[in-house]
């Protein structure tokens, strides 16, 4: 086994599943563990160096919940949930237990991968000390604390600044209205979503070509938002 | 399966014969039982005015039978009491005209017990059988699930590998497999939320929202839907921020854009227009297809209905505009439709208040 292919842990009861995310993994020349239950995969977890862990939320021996919390009490491996449609509440509380993304079930291959991708590449990125983050014709510099569009320095508040710090940090993962709300206007206002509306929209003023089709910073229905990470025309998909 | 789902009515009539034949034979010997009762009770007192116990056997016959076992039972009781305990005494002839009204009043119970009764075990019946269907559809739909999500995964792992990305013939047809999966599984999806719609309730979690960004995450979820279209979006500057559950507003506008691509000619212009007017919201959609006519302008709203004239060449359950509305009621929005007639296209608008107060839309927002 190369030791410099990631190692992905799946955890997941149901065999198929299992089956094709292996392969999927594998394809992108991960190294795949499987757990099938939570008492496994937590065995798994202390024994084993894992780079990335994928759990379901419907598991039969342990609220999937429990798993992110467990593990995120002393790791800081990125967690992607299987999630199910219509909770979004329960995908709130995930995130904010620490879990990095969610996918929703029936997902394809693709949209976990680039999931997955962009929580790895946090944790790179901050191994490595790389500042700038890459959203379509946005720059953030966030060692410089800069930020350009199409190579000319934007005019930003410092509220507006921390709001694409943060999603800059996570580019690509999805942040919670709690979390944004906590960490840009303090714990007091976690309720006040009213106040990133207003503040995004004027944001995506600045700098989406088409702030009603914004394709920079894009939001995620009763979850939060993501900064949609890399080069590419950010609607190609 | 959905049309057997959508004719499948209770069988209310029920009670069957032989089931009423028990009822009047277990009755009569109830009338039997009392009327001994009556007998030894006789021999220490007057009888006469207490054999209105006699209506425990037409009660019992009424709740457990119906009228008719109740009528029978009623007239037993009466012949009994008149042979027995009315003068004379073992002749059906009855002396005392007060005992007539005693005949009056059993019939009176038995029929008007017996109704209630009836009312009450059909409505019983009818909301059991809703309740099974409703259990049926959720737990199959489960089951249903599962699978598919595999078959859309590997689905999508197949078409990932090298060897079927390369090849032009196995690449359209993998793609093919996860569509027709995706396809079945929106069905499926449907198919929850319209029992889940009906045993629970909708539960809106609300909070503020931009109607642009609904619009978006509807537009996105359907782009792919949308790809053989050009569409026209434009969306009011500036639309006040609305207090309400996002992510239902955004699947109903999902379902009128799905609506919009599935009833208009391929590649034919759609529209989505946000603005507001008075206090109110307003998202439409707006394709150029074929149009409604009264009788499915009448009945578009209701769960199962299928326009005659697209039943045999579009797929469809019938559940779609019938959850789209619930939703966006839920959210105390509007959902209209409006056409100029067969052909001429549809527009679909959902109408959603703004709080009259303003909400936060006149607040500053804290910004250093």
């Amino acid at each position: 086994m190369n030791s410099l292919q990631p190692v992905v842990l799946i955890i997941d009861d149901e065999v198929q599943i299992r089956r094709f995310l292996r392969a999927g993994f594998e394809l992108e020349q991960f190294s795949v563990l499987e757990a099938e239950n939570a008492k496994a995969a937590l065995r798994t977890v202390t024994l084993r160096p894992v780079d990335l862990i994928v759990v379901d939320l419907g598991l039969p021996d342990l609220d999937g919940a429990e798993i992110v919390e467990r593990v995120r009490s002393w790791s800081t491996v990125p967690i992607i949930v299987l999630s199910v449609r219509s909770s979004e509440e329960e995908k709130v509380r995930l995130l904010e237990l620490g879990a990095d993304d969610y996918v929703v079930k029936p997902f394809g291959m693709a949209e976990l991968l680039a999931r997955a991708r962009a929580a790895l590449r946090r944790q790179s990125r901050s191994a490595a000390g790389e500042s700038k983050v890459r959203s379509g014709p946005l720059v953030i510099d966030l060692a410089a604390r800069i930020v350009s569009l199409d190579g000319e320095k934007l005019q930003l508040s410092p509220k507006e600044y921390r709001l694409l710090q943060i999603l800059a940090q996570h580019a690509g993962n999805v942040i919670t209205h709690q979390h944004l709300l906590r960490e840009i206007w303090g714990v007091k206002h976690v309720r006040d979503t009213h106040y990133l509306r207003i503040f995004v929209r004027k944001l995506r003023q600045k700098i989406e070509k088409d702030p009603t089709q914004p394709g920079i910073l894009v939001t995620e229905l009763g979850v939060g938002y993501r900064l949609v990470h890399g080069p590419q025309d950010a609607h190609a998909k | 399966m959905l049309s057997g789902l959508r004719d499948w009515q209770p069988n209310v009539s029920g009670a069957t014969l032989k089931s009423s034949l028990s009822v009047i034979g277990v009755s009569l010997i109830l009338v039997g039982v009392l009327t001994a009762g009556l007998a030894v009770l006789q021999r220490v007192a007057d009888v006469q005015t207490v054999t209105i116990i006699y209506l425990i056997a037409v009660l019992f016959a009424a709740i457990r039978g119906g009228i008719l076992p109740a009528v029978v039972s009623a007239l037993a009781a009466i012949a009994a009491a008149a042979f027995f305990f009315y003068p004379p005494i073992y002749d059906l002839r009855v002396h005392n005209p007060i005992h007539l009204i005693d005949l009056v009043l059993f019939i009176i119970v038995a029929v008007v017990t017996g109704k209630l009764a009836t009312d009450v075990r059909k409505a019983k019946m009818r909301e059991q059988a809703d309740a099974l269907r409703e259990a049926l559809i959720g737990s199959v739909s489960h089951e249903l699930r599962t699978p598919l999500s595999s078959i859309m995964g590997l689905a999508s792992v197949l078409a990932q590998t090298p060897d079927v990305a390369k090849n032009h013939q196995a690449a359209p047809l993998v793609q093919g497999l996860r569509e027709e999966a995706e396809r079945l599984d929106d069905h499926i999806q449907d198919l929850l939320d319209a029992t889940r719609i009906s045993n629970e309730g909708i539960r809106p979690h609300t909070e503020w929202v931009d109607p642009g960004d609904i619009i978006s995450a509807a537009i996105e979820r359907k782009r792919r839907l949308l790809a053989g279209h050009p569409i026209k979006i434009s969306v009011a500057e500036n639309l006040p921020l609305i207090r309400l559950d996002p992510t239902l507003i955004e699947k109903a506008l999902g379902q009128l854009i799905e609506n919009a691509v599935k009833y208009s000619p391929p590649a034919s212009p759609i529209e989505i227009q946000a603005g507001q007017r008075n206090g109110v919201v307003r998202v439409a959609v707006h394709d150029r297809g074929l149009g409604l006519s009264g009788e499915e302008r009448a009945r578009m709203w209701d769960r199962f209905y299928r326009g005659p004239r697209h039943r045999d060449s579009i797929p469809g359950s019938g559940l779609g505009l019938w959850i789209a509305q619930a939703l966006v009621t839920a959210c105390n929005g509007r959902l209209e439709a409006f056409s100029p007639g067969v052909g001429e296209g549809t527009t679909m608008s959902i109408y959603l208040p703004v709080a009259a107060s303003g909400g936060p839309n006149h607040r500053a927002v804290p910004d250093e």
